[in-house]
């Protein structure tokens, strides 16, 4: 059945029945029918215990399709440490002998692969060993993060089952200026559906504001979702994404909601005039505006990760250390999240910018949600900001972990304390 | 097999918002088998760091709003299957862990305002599946759970989601 002949049906049970041979009348929340998957990828956790199971469950068996999976690794980029350099071997052999695809070190985060690439398109239903694929609905993509377990039975098959969410709509009410950033959005919006409880419900974003934000600004926007158990958060797709999408010659059909597509309910965010928002210990949803923390001493700083690894957010810091010097107490540790941001970045000279600052850089991947990259602490004297996703108690180290926007942290590497930024944008 | 009826100990860990990096932290992951990750569970959670050391076979683990959420973290599910714990009864789950739970064979049962009914530590509890009650016997209460889905219910009978892989 094609886009357009459905009626009543939000986008993510348009997808669904997309993908699926059920009649309209199994599309309903909380129904769980199984569904074709577009695309399975697994990173270098997870990957060699999935693998592993293959293995053990399928041994002589193929692939469901090995043009549609993707080995990602970039937890741990640097692959020095003999335990994760034989996992991460693991992945290679099997992907040489099933001839896969592998995006390996240095490649980058794998969510934004999926569609910096191109991998992965705008109604597509992609799952990979991350809970942060979700991040794709930024772009209209049904990405899913799932275990060991689901990703091999999905190499074999191409199959996975899936419980349809309820829908809630979400309008953002305003709009916002510099200093604010969309992660201060994503952050404030965090605190709003955690409240609201959201817990394994699919989310879609309207208001004027959407069609403002870049491709980077949704996904920063959809990358906190997860953080308030939800299950995923969709920007329907506008013109920016078709003309995006035009680069790899793929032209779109934009799927887009019903007009009585029926939501669970409606929640109305005012985003006006939004001020810098910060997550404060010990949950990413304890979000706070940064006037009730201005001032905390911070010594470890870390602009990454698949919520804030882009070139546009590294050159938003740049912007704010451009001719400064980081704190000499702070450690100012850059991630990009994939190769083609780090070219991005030394092209337009925010790498030479954050060196001179006294800032390091590191290689692509994920940042400090894994313990592969810069930016663990071993003790409790080392205060962490970081533009990522997670705060958890103990994630990190054993000391408090903020998360705040690129701005925010670049400010703060120049005081050694939360501040704000004192330049203008220009 | 057919689950029909569950019986355990209650063990109370009523805390909303346990992340997986609480309950298996991620310096850990390079961890596969399930007898060593057994003993970390709950290492990186407040008050319960010496849980995985405990027996807890048979237990019924009862927990609040949002459990597991965070990583697609398969080894915290593989914890509790190694530690053969008979089920977990919480508010809420955080969506990937329901899945990862169902698709290895853990029984997580949905039962909003569990975190409210008067349970104590070793309480003996039953869960009726087919009638989605859930009987506190040693305080002679009773709570509504949520039904569990007939595909869940099926891919669990199957020994997990592998299982049916291998037909298919």
């Amino acid at each position: 059945m094609k886009l357009g002949e459905m009626t009543g049906l939000t986008i993510i049970e348009k997808i669904i029945k997309t993908h699926s041979s059920v009649s309209d009348e199994e599309i309903f929340p909380g129904n769980i029918v199984w569904i074709n998957i577009d695309l399975v990828t697994a990173r270098d956790y997870a990957g060699p215990q999935v693998v592993d199971l293959f293995q053990k469950h399928y041994s002589n068996s193929k692939t469901f399709d090995n043009g549609k999976i993707i080995f990602t690794p970039d937890c741990y980029p640097y692959g020095n440490d003999p335990k994760h350099a034989i996992d991460q071997e693991k992945i290679r052999v099997f992907a040489k002998e099933h001839n896969i695809q592998v995006t390996d070190l240095g490649s980058g985060i794998g969510s934004h692969l999926l569609f910096r690439r191109g991998f992965a398109k705008p109604g597509d239903i992609v799952f990979g060993a991350d809970s942060h694929y979700n991040i794709l609905g930024a772009l209209g993509i049904l990405g899913q993060g799932a275990g060991d377990v689901m990703l091999a039975f999905a190499m074999k098959t191409g199959k996975s089952w899936i419980k349809i969410p309820e829908t809630v709509k979400v309008i953002l009410k305003g709009s916002y200026k510099w200093p604010t950033t969309s992660k201060d959005l994503a952050l404030f919006v965090l605190k709003k559906l955690h409240e609201y409880e959201i817990t394994g419900q699919a989310v879609e974003f309207y208001g004027e504001c959407i069609s403002e934000l870049s491709i980077e600004d949704r996904v920063t926007l959809c990358s906190l979702i997860t953080e308030a158990s939800g299950m995923i958060g969709f920007v329907p797709p506008d013109e920016q994404v078709a003309e995006y999408y035009r680069q790899f010659n793929i032209n779109l059909e934009l799927i887009s909601a019903d007009k009585n597509a029926e939501y669970c309910s409606e929640l109305i965010i005012d985003i006006q005039d939004l001020d810098l928002q910060i997550a404060c210990p010990p949950h990413p949803h304890n979000v706070k505006p940064i006037d009730d923390v201005l001032g905390t001493p911070i010594n470890s700083i870390i602009i990454g990760s698949c919520t804030n690894g882009s070139a546009t957010d590294i050159q938003d810091a740049a912007k704010i250390l451009k001719n400064k010097e980081v704190d000499p107490d702070v450690r100012l540790g850059i991630v990009p999240a994939t190769r083609e941001d780090f070219i991005s970045i030394h092209n337009q000279s925010a790498m030479a910018t954050i060196l001179e600052a006294g800032g390091n850089i590191f290689g692509v991947g994920c940042s400090t949600c894994a313990k592969g990259q810069y930016g663990l602490t071993g003790g409790k004297t080392a205060v962490t900001l970081t533009t990522g996703n997670r705060n958890t108690q103990g994630k990190i180290g054993p000391a408090d972990v903020y998360l705040a926007s690129p701005v925010v942290a670049a400010a703060t590497a120049i005081q050694g304390k939360i501040a704000r930024p004192k330049i203008r944008d220009d | 097999m057919s689950i029909k009826k569950i019986s355990g100990k209650a063990k109370l860990v009523i805390i909303d918002d346990i992340d997986t990096d609480q309950i298996f932290h991620q310096s850990l992951l390079t961890m596969h088998d399930p007898q060593e990750i057994k003993p970390h569970i709950f290492g990186n959670l407040e008050g319960f760091e010496s849980f995985g050391k405990g027996n807890h076979e048979g237990e019924i683990i009862v927990v609040g709003k949002n459990f597991g959420k965070g990583s697609t973290r398969q080894q915290a599910v593989t914890g509790f299957l190694a530690h053969k714990i008979k089920a977990i009864v919480g508010e809420s789950f955080g969506p990937i862990y329901y899945s990862n739970a169902v698709n290895s064979g853990l029984l997580l049962i949905e039962a909003p305002g569990i975190s409210q009914l008067p349970i104590d530590n070793l309480d003996a509890l039953e869960i009726n599946i087919e009638d989605a009650i859930i009987v506190n016997l040693d305080k002679g209460n009773e709570i509504k759970c949520k039904s569990i889905p007939k595909p869940v219910l099926d891919i669990m009978e199957a020994g997990g989601l592998l299982k049916l892989g291998e037909g298919m």
